[in-house]
């Protein structure tokens, strides 16, 4: 999505941006703006911890920006530096661990065959995913990061990133139905 | 194996990986038309994750980040002038050892000890200049936090320079307590204008 998103004058930007140019800093914010505020508001559970996140995440590039060498994509350094944020939202929120509520509930549960007029639409599953699940289904599945990454940013296993991954899977395979197979 | 693939095992098969059980899982999906549908209907939940629209905050947020990073700068700037007389203070200590080591290039070391001398006293006069108080246009403040930002950028040189041979270090040092003397003189630019327009 963002991948695509460029600076027209990136390199004049990114050099302004480097001295402390706050005109500089703002183009950069308004940029990726849109996919930061995504990234978290896909991670976080409320509006405001997204924001918060937009916030700590632009404070820090502001701060960091000169060490950023053009190593990798501005949008891949731009993006670790708000997942890295918005797990740590998480974490301080101290939400919920996935572990133990494994089977307990989140909303009342359809059967397989319960689902009719029911079928829930993927915003709303996605909502409702624990929230570890939800931040790995989305690292991995819509931004890309590989099992081995989101261990890393999580302090976690390659495999409960995987497990986790699979356990969302499962559940929106149960709330969505079959609906994906041919849709 | 027996049975159909689960979530997991599905998913491993798009996982790079040559694991005894990823290799028999990837084997039943060859074979098994109910795996590769259910393989097909999780790529397609993800294509789907993939599409959903961009969110958008509700409000700008830049003010406050931007807000934050000045407060930080001025913070910044305050421990920087305390850095810069412990600079000074080592960049007399070093002077010293320099005039006595190369009593030939005395004119070049009087040169690099009045640059640090006027960086001093460049300084003292920006101290007097709180820019929590009177840097309360943008444009001042800007120019002010780019200049601040060009000065740390000098006094890492100087750092880096003291580790040079003796010969290169006084060429270096001249030349980055010049151009300190510069960018002072520029700052004081700016808190002068600024503070003669507010009236102080
Ligand atoms: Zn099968």
């Amino acid at each position: 999505m963002a991948e695509s998103l460029v600076l027209a004058d990136a390199d004049v930007v990114l050099a302004r941006a480097r001295a402390g140019d706050m005109v500089a800093l703002e183009r950069l914010y308004r940029a990726y703006e849109a996919p930061v505020y995504n990234l978290a508001r896909r991670i976080c559970r409320t509006v405001e911890d997204a924001e918060d996140v937009l916030q700590e995440t632009f404070f820090e590039i502001c701060r960091s920006i000169h060490q950023y060498r053009g190593e990798g994509s501005l949008w891949g350094w731009v993006r670790s530096i708000a997942a890295s944020k918005a797990l740590m939202r998480l974490r301080r929120n101290k939400y919920r661990d996935t572990d133990e509520l494994d089977d307990e509930y989140h909303g009342p549960v359809l059967g397989k065959h319960e689902h009719g007029g029911l079928r829930m639409d993927l915003e709303a599953a996605l909502e409702r995913l624990p929230e570890v699940s939800r931040a790995v289904v989305w690292l991995h599945d819509v931004e890309g990061y590989t099992h081995e990454e989101i261990a890393g940013m999580m302090g976690k296993t390659v495999s409960f990133s995987k497990s986790q991954l699979a356990r969302a899977h499962t559940r929106l395979r149960g709330w969505l139905g079959g609906e994906g197979a041919l849709a | 194996m027996t049975g159909h693939l689960t979530t997991a095992q599905l998913l491993a098969c798009r996982e790079p990986g040559l694991e005894p059980g990823v290799v028999a899982a990837r084997a039943h999906l060859d074979a098994c038309t109910e795996c590769q549908a259910e393989l097909q209907r999780l790529d397609q939940v993800k294509a789907r994750l993939k599409a959903l629209p961009t969110l958008r905050p509700a409000r700008d947020n830049w003010a406050l980040v931007q807000q934050r990073v000045r407060a930080e700068r001025r913070a910044r700037w305050r421990t920087r002038i305390v850095a810069g007389s412990m600079a000074f203070a080592a960049g007399v200590a070093l002077m010293l050892m320099v005039r006595t080591q190369l009593r030939q290039d005395a004119g070049q070391a009087t040169a690099i000890h009045e640059a640090m001398q006027r960086s001093s006293q460049l300084e003292q006069v920006i101290q007097q200049y709180n820019p929590d108080t009177r840097m309360v246009d943008g444009q001042s403040q800007l120019v002010a936090g780019q200049l601040e930002d060009r000065i740390a950028v000098v006094d890492r040189e100087l750092e880096r320079a003291q580790l040079l041979a003796a010969r290169e270090r006084e060429d270096a040092l001249l030349r980055l307590w010049r151009q300190r003397v510069g960018l002072l003189d520029a700052l004081v630019d700016v808190h002068l204008t600024r503070a003669q327009a507010v009236g102080f």
